[in-house]
């Protein structure tokens, strides 16, 4: 953990009337920094909030959106939910899987994507979405899938 | 005063308690899975739900407050019905291998179930499935019976304070883990094991052996530990012993125990125990029979008796023993073998504190309840770690830290380090100076207390040297909390009673001590380091802790034992031994001790035992000292005898016999018939007879049954009559201004999984620590260039040893600590030591060690 983290945790710690308040701010920065939140990662804030290591595993495995594992640079979340499911989001998934060439919980040799299937993302008017990142796809099918894969393949390998 | 009605039975309260408690004690059942009495109220599982008139909806007993004028029902259609339906639910993923699962017949699903519970799921789905892991060698967990009652988590978080398991994940997929996920990484307390209502934590050393309705004798003991002597049960089946378990509520742990406790039991059943007598032959012990060996040692010790006095006898009384034992020993000593000569391996620290602390402030003066250190405002610990030597008494300073005491520790405690307030870190084997100075600052602050003028009078003159304030990191901290403390608990550990200098410290305590009208807790190794010196296993004193010197005593002693008592004053510890060096000393009688290992210089003791025309060893295994006896004598362990012990709060407790064995005799037998054959018989028939002696003879036992010990809470001073104080001056201090400037210095560390040589023989404690590890501060090893698990090779001048590395943060010096606890590895071999001029006990700082890495040629 680099001098510049801890001073953001401390600077987050402040804004609480106790340490252990801080902790789903401080696992949020950490995975907004490398993705995922590391068994070091949890070691060292345990030292800094005080909490004992176990009771931050516990919250951290709670949130799904917290991460323990590392994921690709582009984090593919397939809604899975009703409305989705009805409109074919299973397909989408598995030509998702398909394409990569990953399942679930994967990462792309490249290290570029990862997908998961996840509960409802809030989009059932536009059934069936995905999130990559923070971005959101909707009204998805297969051809736009590929669009969507293709682009962000052409901007890293040309970047 | 409140008054309820429930079941339509008028219940009225004390004070308040929950509807739950209010029920229990109207002798009602209300059913119950996440409650439990150890801990605090949750209301996580809803089965203790019940009908409260003019309230909406059924309410949780366990966590609503009984009101006056309260009307409640605990039990009707419309409870069943919930109770039946969270069930249902509960049992949607609970696997039902109730045939297979070793919780059956005390499960309390099944009992629950049972009661309330659907006969039918109408659940069709699968069921979650987990893996059961057989990665721990100790504790066997199936996640997949789990209820998610979460009582191992609030008991590892909120009781025990080791923080190691959590539940993981959310909703369908959640369950109980350790943190390290793998095997467990925590203190192997076990309590874990205590709450779980089904069979989700189990321990694999009883798993798959036995059913609980199979068991069919329960005895209620002591354990055979520590000096805190925490109440457990032995279950047993056709005479071996099956589990041992916490007894819920009694004693003073009250159904929490810790590791070696619950899983250091099998010792008693080790294929290595003792089976007959064995005597030394040619040379080699040989094995041999009862009759020869105890004639033997009988005409031995007469003809040295004759020949050269009695004076030329000693004894090695043992903290392992009973107060029986050890008063039939004594009893031996003095009047059959005509010796003083009696003492025990505590004069290098129980019992050495002891006696100055209770020389200066009267006797009784470190008989404090445990329960107590829960209640003060400030705990000040020095010179070890409660949580490794008395686990449970350590569990009642992580209790007071969460009620908001201050914990300070003076030194470094690691079982602390998350509870302390401030730590103190003094320089390299300086505690006597800090002590000093903190006794100083607080004369100033507080004055004289003028009770024990004489100790005012030592403080003044130390005041009035003293030089300015100690300038050390967290001292102003310190002052300032014991000052402001109305109720101040002082915790100390062997560490500091062992040093050249140790009464210096104790004098330091003992001020504290005294001007704060502080609890004095001294933490004791051994289960019964006190009950041998009330028992007269000292030199100066007989039984009841009654000065030998005062003629009173004496002929009231002889007149009791029928024998006279030699007049001279005995020898302690190291002057027995300095008198087998110089062959003043002729035969030594070893129980239950091993002495050759226990103290430092084992090769140098090892030697000189070789001057002795008799030595006798009395114990249950073949230790050190036992390989090189003349005579080595079967005695029966714990659960095989009976007899009372007494603990560091001077509690005194009946530990009961519970299973039967024909490998040795008691130790208070053995004694009883070497005496009869040297003539002076003692006609003991049972421990019984032996308690009623006592009682009549030792003026602190007076009255004492063992009805009465039973019960559990036969505390200090019994119907006994306490001494005041011995000493009207404070012993001149003795010290030498040393400079402690080498690199690394080697000290003894107590172990949380081990306990002298006997835990060596438990496979489980052996399976959870299987071997010794060369403890030592991040910056030691980072001066070393070492990293954890490094195998490293150390000497001091007295030998040498090696050992992995293993780094531990709590240390804030350059000393590297090693355990005494393992064969041939034993931290006392390599340590050289001098003798406290007051105290008696060794010092052993200031060992300067030598550390490289394995295999690199210096």
């Amino acid at each position: 953990m680099t001098e510049e983290v801890k001073e953001t945790i401390n600077r987050l710690i402040g804004r609480f009337p106790k340490k252990e308040s801080a902790l789903l701010p401080v696992l949020t920065l950490l995975q907004k920094r490398k993705g995922y939140i590391s068994e070091n990662d949890l070691k060292d804030i345990s030292g800094i909030l005080d909490v004992p290591e176990a009771r931050i595993f516990s919250t951290a495995s709670f949130y799904t959106m917290l991460r323990l594992k590392p994921a690709g640079k582009y984090h593919i979340q397939v809604c899975t939910n009703v409305v989705c499911a009805l409109l074919g989001s299973d397909a989408i998934f598995d030509y998702l899987s398909k394409k990569l060439n990953i399942h679930e919980g994967e990462i792309t040799p490249d290290g570029l994507f990862s997908i998961v299937a996840v509960e409802c993302l809030a989009s059932c008017g536009n059934a069936p979405a995905m999130q990559i990142n923070m971005e959101y796809h909707e009204n998805l099918d297969t051809g736009k899938v590929d669009e969507i894969i293709d682009s962000i393949k052409r901007r890293e390998v040309g970047g | 005063m409140i008054s309820l009605t429930i079941n339509e039975k008028e219940v009225t309260l004390d004070k308040p308690v929950t509807v739950l408690e209010a029920a229990k004690q109207a002798g009602i059942k209300i059913p119950t899975l996440c409650h439990h009495d150890l801990l605090k109220p949750w209301s996580g599982c809803r089965l203790c739900v019940v009908e409260v008139e003019r309230m909406p909806r059924l309410q949780t007993a366990c966590t609503l407050m009984a009101a006056d004028g309260m009307v409640i029902k605990t039990e009707s259609e419309a409870i069943s019905n919930v109770r039946r339906g969270i069930l249902e639910f509960l049992l949607i993923n609970h696997p039902l291998d109730c045939p297979y699962c070793d919780k059956a017949g005390e499960c309390e699903l099944q009992d629950l179930v049972n009661k309330y519970g659907p006969t039918v799921g109408r659940y069709k789905e699968e069921k979650r499935k987990v893996p059961e892991s057989h990665k721990d060698q100790i504790i066997a967990r199936n996640t997949e019976r789990c209820v998610m009652c979460t009582r191992c988590v609030r008991m590892c978080n909120d009781v025990q304070g080791a923080s190691a398991i959590s539940i993981i994940g959310r909703g369908n997929h959640s369950r109980m883990e350790p943190f390290s996920s793998e095997s467990f990484d925590c203190e192997y307390c076990g309590n874990c094991l205590t709450v779980c209502p089904v069979g989700a934590i189990l321990s694999r050393l009883y798993i798959h052996s036995f059913r609980p309705w199979q068991v069919d004798k329960e005895v209620g003991t002591i354990c055979s530990y520590c000096g805190v002597g925490c109440s457990l049960v032995v279950q047993v089946r056709d005479d071996s012993i099956k589990r041992v378990i916490p007894k819920l509520g009694f004693g003073l742990n009250k159904g929490l125990l810790c590791s070696r406790g619950r899983f250091g039991y099998e010792y008693v059943n080790s294929p290595d125990r003792l089976k007959t007598p064995l005597v030394r032959k040619n040379g080699k012990l040989e094995e041999s029979t009862w009759s020869e060996a105890l004639s033997i040692i009988a005409d031995k010790l007469t003809e040295i008796k004759g020949t050269s006095g009695g004076s030329a006898i000693a004894g090695i009384a043992s903290p392992r023993c009973s107060n029986e034992d050890n008063y039939v020993l004594q009893k031996f000593m003095r009047v059959t073998c005509g010796s003083n000569n009696i003492d025990s391996l505590s004069r290098t620290g129980f019992a050495a504190a002891q006696k100055y602390f209770e020389d200066l402030l009267g006797q009784g003066i470190t008989a404090n309840i445990i329960d107590g250190i829960k209640n003060s405002e400030v705990v000040l610990v020095i010179g070890g770690d409660p949580t490794a030597v008395n686990p449970i008494l350590g569990l009642s300073i992580r209790e007071a830290a969460r009620r908001g005491a201050s914990i300070i520790v003076l030194g470094h405690a690691k079982g602390l380090e998350k509870f302390k307030t401030v730590q103190v870190v003094p320089p390299l084997f300086k505690e006597a100076e800090v002590l000093e100075a903190l006794l100083v600052e607080l004369f100033r602050a507080k004055g004289v207390r003028a009770e024990l003028p004489f100790i005012d009078k030592e403080m003044r003159e130390l005041s009035e040297k003293a030089a300015e304030k100690m300038d050390l990191p967290g001292f102003d901290e310190l002052m300032k909390a014991l000052l402001n403390s109305a109720s101040t608990s002082i915790v100390l550990g062997m560490d500091l009673i062992q040093r050249t200098n140790g009464h210096r410290s104790l004098f330091g305590v003992a001020g504290i001590t005294y001007l704060l009208e502080a609890r004095l807790y001294l933490l004791s190794e051994r289960p019964n380091e006190q009950g041998l010196i009330d028992a007269g296993c000292v030199p100066d004193m007989l039984p009841g802790g009654r000065p030998m010197n005062i003629p009173d005593f004496k002929s009231k002693f002889e007149a009791a034992w029928n024998g006279p008592i030699p007049d001279d004053d005995g020898l302690t510890l190291f002057e027995i031994i300095e008198g087998i060096k110089n062959r003043n000393i002729k035969a030594l009688y070893v129980m239950g001790e091993n002495p050759v290992f226990n103290l430092p210089g084992g090769p140098f003791l090892k030697d000189i035992f070789g001057n002795l025309d008799l030595l006798v060893v009395q114990d249950i295994f073949l230790t050190e000292t036992a390989e090189i006896a003349d005579v080595v004598l079967p005695a029966l362990g714990w659960a095989e005898k009976s007899g009372t012990y007494t603990n560091l709060e001077r509690r005194i407790q009946l530990q009961k016999q519970a299973v039967k064995t024909s490998r040795g005799m008691e130790d208070w037998r053995i004694l009883s018939e070497i005496s009869g054959r040297m003539g002076q018989k003692m006609g003991y028939l049972e421990t019984d007879d032996i308690m009623r002696e006592m009682a009549k003879v030792s003026p602190l036992y007076a009255d004492l049954t063992y009805d009465e010990i039973g019960k559990g809470d036969c505390l200090w001073p019994y119907h006994g009559k306490p001494l005041r104080g011995e000493m009207n001056e404070v012993p001149p201090v003795v010290d030498a201004e040393k400079d402690y400037k080498a690199d690394f210095y080697l000290a003894p560390e107590k172990l949380l999984f081990h306990s002298g040589t006997l835990s060596r023989k438990s496979p489980a404690l052996m399976k959870i620590c299987p071997e010794p590890t060369l403890k030592m501060s991040a910056a030691s090893a980072g001066k070393l260039g070492l990293k954890e698990g490094d195998r490293v090779q150390f000497s001091t001048t007295a030998g040498s040893s090696e050992a992995p590395v293993s780094i531990d943060e709590s240390i804030k010096d350059n000393r590297v600590f090693l355990s005494n606890n393992f064969q041939g590895s034993g931290v006392m071999d390599l340590l050289s030591f001098s003798i406290d001029e007051v105290t008696k006990a060794f010092g052993i700082e200031g060992c300067e060690v030598e550390i490289k890495k394995h295999g690199i040629k210096a």
